[in-house]
């Protein structure tokens, strides 16, 4: 953690106006190149091989967190066939968990793959926040305030894998709806989530972290041919504490392969790092042309002054 | 708009007495010297304001809807598409073409360039206003506007990059403010408020380069918080914020060369004669100031696109779309301005100031909108959405010309200053 | 070398012995043994439990294919022969035995910890039921909806809103 603080702190310092500092703390920035996260923060490992697609973790998810009363009941499974703007479900203000259906030509079964927040390491969303409204607590859920929350909605266009939703349909009290990992309700209390808990066939396994990488390795190894050499989350976007073990690509089964290997802020760097350079090297530079452009005008006018005194 | 100087000699007024000697009241330059009913003839003879009628009695109950049913109501209230046309277009269009403000100030006052000192006050105007309107389109767009505050005040997020936007936008529409008011002062006839700012106009002046400078390319670093979202020609991770920053210098100066054309041209009862014989000359160096940073601003796309290894994009059909935005919204105009310049074509050069400015929004709406989440679908905003963006921009322009029919920033004031 | 090679041969001709001999085999359990039926509702609250007819489910499977090593058969799995090739009959078979009710609470995670320990990755009960029985049924064409197995309480029909709590008009989001 220590890290990550000085980091915002040397961004926060520059636009202070704090050069020295700023300068000085840059180097750190230079050596401070990726929070590892909290050593116990907790995680769900996702078996897609296991998931039956039950949707029970949807209706679980929805009554922990009261949400509103769905469409279609939650053992409705046509909800697999909805697509809209050529897109599969996905999350919305009434909905912070869903799950989807992809049928792999492979594949004599469908695959399932529930979404939710995923919970990130170095979360994009908390790095683009400007009002701090969220927080990736030590337990490993990243939690979100409403109370200052300003609804600018960047947090929306920051996280790679589209999870806060805005309440659209509220004027005086709209608000981000997002997973929080049931934080304020079984997390902070050492219990899985109530999506993990409902699960009947285990494909979501909820554990530290990183005993989580340990055990999806040993699914691996163990089980040769049955899973895709590769845990979706342990490097994806500097990593995240929902991780996915998938029988197939994961691009198959609609995870964006793309997502960079680093977390998002990262790709924000560069940016941030001129602002102190900006902040300290403009004032200067440019009254200096400022004195260069106008003096012909000083000088003319200093000899005008002269000529006048002769006269 | 002849009847100003017909009927009565006296206005448009650009003194504080009257030609019998008494002073104007505030009320009285408010109305323009009119009488009521001179002032309401003139105002329904206008075809321009029947045209703001019309938008306006569609677009305010719109906003109402908007602020009591929510965003949901006249939006697509997108989970995709997070930002629509108020921020696309509202904010991402609207500051660049702001840019004017802090251009001719570093101009006039840093680079001692008094050439240009006739389209000075318009050119902070036209900064000011934009910027106050992109946070009026903020203000459409936030969730809890009335939250506005709470970057500044309640809870702090330094380490994000619109936390930057945020304070970089507030404290340079006070400079902004601090520079537009001398021409307030005159008008109001208010001397020593006059005196203090001119003491601080270089300091202002630099405050507003160094704020542009990182806001400008703040809104464009933005965008570097989705690199996977954003289609790579449209989003360097390393450049963006030049990019936005540079295109921003062009952005601006065009939008000085179309609103003076436009003043020039439809309110020509308001300019001065230090206005009107200058504008040709200031125009063509304005466009000089356009084609250089066009130029450098095409070289650093390119670099960018070299960079990040990108040129099998441009086979795609996205490239061909990146090409024909950047020549049509960069190419096209800059040869314009460059012949323009050098045959004083000052008609070819307003036409090119026009395309440049539309390019850059168009570039804008790209970056946020059309080329956002390019591996899916395309969000077309709800007809409610587009009629409250041009109600708000009528709302601008309505302003705009309010202040330009009343203060000192065409025409210098008579009376003591 | 040579030796561990026997041992594996004899063991395998045993392990086969096992299946086709059962008698003969004294550390090893009997199907016989087992019990009729087994009702398993420890976990019953949304559903209502299952009555589990163990004599029929024996003429489709070994035992070692649900109880792993624990009944002493032969195992195939390679992962668990490296320990449980001998390691004969368990005390405990029951599923409840091994299989934790409550897998995530913070007490049993913390025993996971333990750097030398090999199942790190064991289901909970209510895994362990479904995995087992979901995925044979699977590939021998038994019942794999939730209500073929029990039927859906009062709390479960809550739970998902659906029979006596269908949603006469729920809410769906607006927009996209």
């Amino acid at each position: 953690m220590k890290k990550i603080v000085s980091r915002r702190n040397f961004i926060k310092g520059g636009l202070a106006g704090t050069a020295t500092v700023a300068v000085m703390k840059s180097k750190e920035t230079q050596a401070a190149h990726s929070f590892e996260g909290y050593p116990d923060g907790m995680g769900v490992l996702v078996d897609l091989t296991r998931c039956v697609g039950c949707r029970s973790c949807e209706a679980a998810c929805n009554k922990e967190q009261g949400l509103p009363t769905p469409a279609k009941p939650f053992d409705d499974y046509s909800v697999f066939q909805e697509i809209k703007h050529g897109e599969k479900r996905r999350t919305d203000e009434t909905a912070y968990t869903v799950v989807n259906q992809y049928d792999i030509p492979e594949l004599d079964h469908p695959l399932f793959r529930k979404i939710q927040c995923n919970h990130c390491q170095e979360p994009a969303c908390l790095t683009s926040c400007f009002v701090n409204a969220y927080t990736k607590t030590p337990e490993g859920a990243v939690i979100y305030n409403s109370k200052v929350c300003v609804g600018c909605r960047t947090c929306m266009i920051a996280c790679p894998f589209y999870i806060p939703t805005f309440k659209y349909s509220s004027a005086f009290n709209p608000r981000i709806m997002k997973c929080i990992f049931c934080y304020d309700t079984r997390l902070k209390d050492g219990k899985p989530p109530a999506c993990v808990e409902a699960c009947p066939q285990e494909a979501l396994t909820f554990g530290k972290r990183n005993d989580l990488i340990t055990m999806g390795r040993q699914r691996i190894r163990e089980t040769p041919g049955k899973y895709v050499e590769h845990i979706y989350g342990e490097k994806e976007v500097g990593g995240t504490a929902w991780m996915y073990l998938s029988s197939v690509p994961f691009d198959q089964v609609g995870f964006d392969t793309h997502v960079p290997q680093e977390p998002i802020l990262n790709s924000v760097k560069d940016f941030l790092a001129i602002v102190p350079m900006v902040l300290t090297i403009w004032p200067g530079l440019f009254a200096g042309f400022h004195l260069l452009a106008t003096r012909k005008e000083k000088i003319k006018e200093q000899e005008m002054e002269k000529k006048e005194e002769k006269a | 708009m002849k009847f100003f100087s017909k009927e009565r000699p006296e206005i448009p007024i650009v003194n504080h007495l009257k030609a019998d000697g008494t002073e104007w009241t505030i009320k009285e330059k408010l109305w323009l010297g009119l009488s009521l009913g001179e002032y309401k003839k003139q105002f329904l003879r206008n075809p321009v304001n029947w045209l703001m009628i019309a938008i306006f009695a569609v677009g305010i109950p719109l906003l109402l809807q908007r602020y009591i049913y929510g965003l949901g109501a006249v939006t697509h209230a997108s989970n995709d598409y997070p930002w629509g046309l108020f921020l696309g277009f509202g904010l991402f269009g609207m500051v660049p073409l702001s840019a004017s403000g802090f251009m001719l100030g570093t101009t006039v006052e840093l680079f001692g360039r008094k050439d240009f000192h006739p389209i000075e006050r318009l050119a902070l105007l036209n900064g000011l206003l934009g910027y106050f309107f992109a946070v009026l389109f903020l203000e459409v767009d936030l969730g809890m506007p009335w939250r506005l505050p709470y970057p500044m005040f309640v809870s702090l997020g330094p380490a994000a990059v619109l936390f930057l936007v945020a304070w970089h936008v507030a404290t340079y529409l006070s400079v902004q403010i601090a520079e537009v008011l001398p021409a307030f002062f005159e008008w109001i006839g208010w001397l020593k408020g006059k005196r203090v700012i001119r003491k601080m106009v270089l300091g202002l002046t630099i405050a507003g380069i160094i704020l542009s400078t990182l806001h400008q390319g703040a809104l464009g670093a933005l965008f570097t918080y989705a690199p996977s979202k954003v289609h790579p020609l449209w989003l360097s991770v390393n450049f963006q914020w030049i990019h936005f920053f540079c295109s921003s210098i062009f952005a601006g100066l065009s939008m000085v060369i179309i609103s003076s054309t436009l003043i020039r041209n439809f309110m020509a009862w308001r300019c001065d004669d230090e206005f009107k014989d200058n504008l040709d000359y200031i125009t063509i160096g304005l466009a000089k100031g356009c084609s250089y940073a066009m130029i450098t601003y095409l070289i650093i796309k390119i670099v960018a696109i070299a960079h990040d290894q990108e040129w099998s994009y441009l086979l795609t059909g996205w490239g061909s779309y990146y090409m024909l935005e950047l020549g049509v919204a960069v190419v096209l105009p800059m040869f314009m301005f460059a012949i323009g310049i050098r045959h004083r074509y000052v008609g070819l050069i307003r036409f090119a100031a026009l395309i440049a400015a539309l390019g850059i929004i168009w570039n804008r709406l790209n970056t946020s909108m059309i080329c956002y989440n390019w591996q899916m679908y395309q969000e077309i905003p709800h007809w409610k959405e587009v009629w409250i963006t041009i109600t708000v921009y009528s709302l601008y322009f309505l302003t705009y010309r309010f202040i330009v029919y009343r203060l000192p920033i065409v025409y210098g004031w008579k009376g003591e200053k | 070398m040579q030796t561990r090679k026997k041992i594996m041969q004899t063991a395998l001709a045993i392990a086969f012995g096992g299946v086709l001999m059962v008698p003969t085999q004294i550390w090893s359990m009997e199907a016989e043994d087992a019990p009729e039926s087994v009702i398993i509702d420890s976990l019953a609250n949304l559903y209502t439990g299952v009555e589990f007819n163990h004599a029929m489910h024996v003429e489709y499977a070994s035992c070692q294919e649900c109880h792993h090593h624990t009944t002493g058969g032969a195992v195939v799995n390679p992962n668990c022969a490296r320990c449980h090739s001998n390691s004969g009959e368990a005390d405990e078979v029951t599923c409840t035995g091994c299989h934790e009710k409550d897998r995530f609470n913070k007490t049993y995670l913390r025993t996971l910890e333990a750097p030398e320990l090999y199942h790190i990755d064991k289901p909970g009960l209510k895994g362990a039921y479904h995995l087992n029985c979901i995925s044979c049924h699977e590939t021998t064409s038994g019942p794999t909806g939730c209500q073929d197995c029990h039927t859906m309480t009062l709390a479960g029909e809550k739970m998902f809103d659906t029979g006596s709590h269908t949603p006469a008009k729920g809410h769906s989001a607006p927009g996209h």
